[in-house]
């Protein structure tokens, strides 16, 4: 379903993000890409959705050669890739419902179409009764499920996850996961980024440990820290990025 | 498109177009003023050509012949020009005829009956096709056998030629700044709303929306300002021309402006037209530039 062959980027201020990447990701898997901060976690998922060309390697996403895509071409690639980000990215004038069509909308979906995707995906995120509320009114777990519900409702194969629960607390960050869980049962495979070493040693799946732009472990079943790891949890200058774009104090995820 | 969408589509350029509302009534304003200027200016030049035109289509160059020609070598000669593709006619007229002509012209004036010979020679009559030939004409007409004289109004024929030009050489330039300024002024606004919901454009984006769909309320907005404002300002040129014009015309006997009758209606489409037409460059412009990076 995705993969990347002797990937790099380099960002034109001479950082190198990724170096010589190679991974095969199948379909309907469920992994976690982890590592510290500026690693390249998030540049490798923004390859995936064509937010960013490899400076050299191919990229394949679903038989598509993502780094050769024309630009005409990007918006159906995006349609089969659902992208979820840690500060939600939805619309503060919108109703969750509105938020949820929109992304149906804007691809020129018949109104048809979009009375019969929103409810069912607002169903599955557990939404249904909130659905004209503004996502001032939700809580950040549910805010989060709107997301989950705006990428899912375009049916893509892919679900992209860059710190989906960075911004929530510890009951909200069970939800999330429980709903990711669902809906990779589902069949869609869902790739997760994350600091969150709590939800990855909870879930047990396949971890991808990214050092310095360079795969240094992959395992099936894994934990957050590869088997002799004796580094914290999380490090201070992970925990400083996550307490300012709270505007907290404390690191959420912690405060149980 | 079902009805849905249309009303998707049409909440969101609502949505652009009430979002900075002292913007869009700026961009609505100038293109109004560009667009009075405009029609003013064109309006103008329109007449103005119209009695220039008039009166250069009346110029015609006088061939006054030799005492001793014959009627029949003065239609020869008139055959002869009349095969010069410059020339439009040629009108043989006999002296019988002229000093006819000049009595009635001068009835009234002056006492023609005094006049017990006739002073005027056989003339030719000839017309252009295009008044800037004027000079060539008349200096093939006196190369001619039996030609005496050849007259025309060549000083008044090149100035109103002239001045003509040179007036429609400063007019492009005019419209051409006016045209320009309103279109950054729409473009600028479009970047406004633009940058005002760029949140929703990286999710549009995000969420696989083509670009074409995320231009085209931005283009729709820019259009909408361009004819608003086309709007408004036909508006006040008609009522300007329905209260002005009379006037004029009754102040001004002199010239001949009944000569210049325009097409309102079509020149009110033109106008509307120019203002769409800057409005969708504009906004396509500003909103490609934001898309493309």
């Amino acid at each position: 379903m995705i993969s990347l062959r002797g990937v790099s980027l380099v960002y034109p201020n001479g950082t190198r993000a990724l170096d010589a990447i190679d991974l095969e990701i199948a379909k309907g898997s469920f992994v976690f890409l982890v590592g510290h901060s500026g690693t390249g976690k998030s540049s490798l998922l923004r390859l995936l959705y064509r937010e960013q060309v490899p400076t050299r390697g191919e990229v394949i996403v679903d038989a598509t050669r993502v780094d050769r895509l024309r630009r005409s071409k990007v918006a159906q690639l995006r349609r089969n890739v659902g992208v979820v980000f840690q500060d939600f990215k939805l619309l503060s004038d919108k109703t969750v419902w509105e938020n949820v069509a929109f992304a149906l909308q804007v691809t020129g979906a018949r109104t048809k179409d979009v009375m019969r995707q929103v409810p069912r995906v607002l169903d599955l995120v557990g939404l249904a009764h909130k659905s004209r509320m503004f996502p001032s009114e939700l809580s950040g777990g549910e805010q989060q499920r709107t997301a989950i519900a705006r990428a899912l409702v375009n049916n893509p194969k892919i679900l992209l996850c860059d710190e989906p629960t960075g911004n929530l607390d510890p009951s909200n960050t069970n939800e999330i996961m429980d709903l990711l869980h669902r809906i990779n049962l589902k069949g869609t495979t869902v790739l997760i980024a994350t600091h969150n070493a709590i939800v990855v040693d909870r879930m047990r799946r396949r971890v991808i440990r990214l050092e310095d732009g360079k795969i240094v472990a992959d395992e099936e079943r894994g934990y957050y820290l590869a088997a002799g790891g004796d580094r914290p949890l999380l490090v201070a200058e992970e925990l400083e990025p996550i307490r300012s774009r709270n505007g907290l104090g404390t690191n959420p995820l912690f405060s149980e | 498109m079902d009805s849905g969408r249309i009303r998707f589509f049409l909440s969101e350029v609502g949505r652009n177009f009430t979002r900075n509302l002292v913007m869009q009534l700026t961009a609505i304003g100038t293109v109004t003023v560009t667009i009075v200027l405009l029609g003013s200016f064109l309006f103008t030049r329109l007449t103005f050509g119209a009695i220039g035109n008039d009166v250069l289509q009346k110029i015609e160059i006088s061939v006054f012949l030799a005492d001793t020609a014959t009627p029949a070598q003065a239609k020869a000669l008139a055959a002869t020009l009349e095969r010069d593709p410059r020339v439009r006619s040629v009108q043989y007229v006999p002296k019988a005829e002229g000093l006819r002509e000049m009595r009635d012209r001068l009835r009234g004036q002056i006492d023609t009956s005094l006049l017990t010979t006739n002073p005027l020679p056989d003339a030719l009559r000839v017309r252009l096709v295009d008044p800037t030939h004027a000079n060539d004409v008349a200096a093939f007409a006196r190369k001619q056998p039996l030609v005496a004289n050849v007259e025309y109004a060549q000083d008044s024929v090149q100035e109103l030629l002239r001045i003509s030009d040179v007036v429609g050489r400063i007019g492009l330039v005019i419209i051409a700044l006016l045209v320009f300024t309103a279109a950054i002024i729409i473009s600028n606004t479009i970047r406004l709303t633009v940058f005002a919901r760029r949140r929703e454009i990286a999710i549009m984006q995000l969420v696989g929306a083509s670009s074409t769909y995320i231009r085209m309320p931005f283009i729709f907005e820019g259009l909408l300002d361009g004819v608003l404002g086309a709007a408004i300002a036909v508006a006040l040129l008609a009522i300007a021309h329905a209260q002005l014009w009379p006037r004029l015309v009754a102040a001004l006997p002199f010239i001949p402006l009944h000569s210049a009758t325009i097409d309102g209606l079509t020149f009110a489409l033109q106008l509307l037209g120019v203002g769409a037409l800057v409005g969708i460059v504009a906004s396509w412009l500003s909103v490609g530039r934001y898309l493309r990076t």
